[in-house]
């Protein structure tokens, strides 16, 4: 069972970011299970996503406790209570504009991929709204879903701008390959 | 291929919470009034039951009144009217209503409600616990606790067939976040399959003006008491007609879920029992137990009130051990379904040891690392009569 946590701050769409992955697992034929818990959902505040992918129905009900991959979405919350959940495998995709090697020298020992989610959203006319280009580049971290049935998803269930949300996606998925090619190479 | 098999092929799978199951459940229901209060965890059931409304798919007179008593102060003369009545709660809310969940079960309103189990104040918290729909047992009305959102929608179906066939209000109860707003696969039975199952409300006695009856006149001594004898006999008819509505379901649909469920049962040296979404965390320590050769089980107790006391007695007469694990807290007494289960299984010969774990109240997480944990110190303390807190 593949386990993901999405960490963002409310209003930030990590929930509907959530939702919106275990919609393309579900579309590429996966069980999940996706649920959020948050603070009464007041802006700001942290809110975590749970999502779960598996081959079989999911059973279990309780909080991810240790993570195979990890979406954050503001580099401010990548601290003790979300770093209590990763293990040295545990993949993290960041929304933040500094440099892998950055995050290499503040958290040694942890598999840290920055994604310029803000800089790909401006571009594309999305503003702030960042999941998107986020989730492209975690869905190339973890090599699923497959790009073509998220941007599906994305396009069938963004209220608008539906060219640009796909567009934002394929660039944060393009931008994290880059990466994982010179971090290959 | 014949008309059921037909209606079974046209089940659709969708991606839904445990909430949107219910409103699905609602809508395929086809209740004619649905008084209804906005609260967090369940406000996504109200959501979407005034979307299928605005779509033109929902066919209910949505009433919002200011609060959730005037909900079900609505509820209840809709129901006595000879409608088929639905409503959503949680948490404060069912508290409010408190007075007239009293009211209803005595009138013999079927109303069916569901409510997201949510932590009450103070302190305010949003977190996944029991206590609430506990809190209400004595109150008459039937109680489901549901483990996942395909049972949610299956049970609000289940729940109208029975309430209106014994002549009692129903709650169907699923735990706020790991049911109430967890995206998951249900199956979406098609409209035909529950007309067949769910066939119109007609009640014999009804508010008319026509043809003139009266509810809640003042009684003497001996008609309150004859009342309350003729409430519990509706009561103890529930068992049947809820086995009755699981058989023609899992007829209809594949799906079945008993009163109380046996998992991995079989020779148990130790039965866990609990309600609700713990029970899916509750299978995988199981079957870990098991894989490590140790003869674990679980109970899970789906129908609460009436408490099946028999089923209960039947599947734990033998069993060494039995371990229950309570999300609610009865301050002064401990977890309720504990005090329910010892009083249940007193007297049994070949009682098991009872031992009561106070685990994930307020929400706290339970992992099914955490239950093997628990199943290990149970199998090594003594049994005690209160309540242990754990975590």
């Amino acid at each position: 069972m593949l386990q993901i946590i999405i960490q963002g701050r409310g209003g930030q769409g990590a929930q509907t970011a959530g939702n919106l992955l275990a919609m393309a697992f579900f579309a590429e034929g996966r069980q999940v299970q996706s649920f959020a818990s948050y603070g009464g959902a007041r802006r700001g505040t942290p809110v975590s996503s749970y999502i779960r992918v598996a081959d079989r129905p999911i059973r279990v009900r309780c909080d991810i406790e240790r993570a195979d991959a990890i979406l954050c979405f503001d580099a401010s919350l990548l601290a003790g209570p979300l770093l209590a959940t990763a293990g040295p495998e545990t993949l993290i995709v960041v929304n933040s504009a500094r440099t892998p090697a950055q995050f290499a020298a503040d958290l040694p020992g942890r598999r840290v991929i920055p994604v310029d989610g803000l800089s790909i959203s401006r571009r594309h006319g999305l503003g702030r709204i960042v999941n998107s280009a986020l989730l492209g580049g975690f869905a190339r971290a973890i090599a699923a879903p497959q790009l073509p049935v998220l941007t599906r998803v994305l396009g069938d269930e963004a209220p608008k701008l539906h060219d640009e949300n796909i567009a934002a996606c394929e660039e944060g998925y393009r931008s994290v390959e880059q990466q994982l090619g010179v971090m290959a190479a | 291929m014949n008309a059921r098999d037909d209606a079974c092929a046209r089940e659709q799978t969708m991606l839904l919470t445990g909430n949107h199951a219910v409103a699905w459940a609602a809508r395929l229901a086809r209740p004619q009034v649905v008084p209804v209060y906005p609260i967090t965890p369940q406000t996504p059931v109200l959501e979407q039951l005034t979307e299928f409304q605005a779509a033109g798919q929902f066919d209910a007179e949505v009433i919002t009144p200011e609060s959730e008593h005037s909900v079900m102060a609505a509820c209840i003369p809709a129901s006595l009217a000879g409608v088929r009545v639905f409503t959503a709660t949680a948490s404060q809310g069912l508290l409010l209503m408190h007075e007239l969940l009293h009211y209803a079960s005595g009138a013999r309103a079927p109303i069916v409600m569901a409510n997201v189990n949510r932590t009450l104040a103070s302190p305010w918290a949003f977190w996944p616990d029991q206590t609430d729909s506990l809190a209400q047992r004595d109150t008459g009305w039937i109680q489901f606790y549901s483990e996942t959102a395909q049972e949610s929608l299956d049970t609000v179906l289940h729940a109208f067939r029975i309430a209106e066939r014994v002549l009692l209000p129903a709650m169907v109860n699923h735990d706020a976040f790991y049911v109430s707003h967890a995206l998951e696969p249900v199956r979406v039975p098609d409209p035909s399959l529950v007309d067949a199952f769910l066939p119109p409300y007609a009640p014999e006695h009804r508010l008319d003006t026509a043809k003139v009856e009266s509810w809640g006149n003042v009684v003497t001594q001996d008609m309150f008491c004859r009342h309350r004898q003729a409430l519990g006999e509706a009561m103890d008819r529930v068992p049947d007609a809820a086995l009755d509505a699981d058989r023609a379901w899992r007829e209809l649909t594949g799906r079945g879920y008993g009163l109380v469920e046996d998992y991995r049962c079989d020779g148990a040296r130790m039965v866990i029992v609990t309600m609700g979404s713990m029970c899916g965390t509750a299978r995988e320590a199981v079957d870990a137990l098991r894989d490590a050769g140790e003869a674990v089980g679980l109970l899970k107790v789906r129908l609460f009130r009436p408490l099946p006391v028999t089923l209960l007695r039947d599947a734990l007469a033998g069993v060494p051990d039995v371990l229950v694990l309570d999300r609610d807290y009865s301050p002064g007494h401990g977890g309720i379904l504990h005090q329910e289960l010892r009083a249940a299984l007193y007297g049994l010969s070949a009682a098991p040891r009872i031992h009561g774990y106070l685990a994930g109240v307020g929400g706290v997480n339970v992992s099914p690392e955490k239950i093997v944990e628990f199943v290990h110190r149970a199998q090594a303390g003594d049994a005690r009569p209160e309540s242990v807190w754990v975590r």
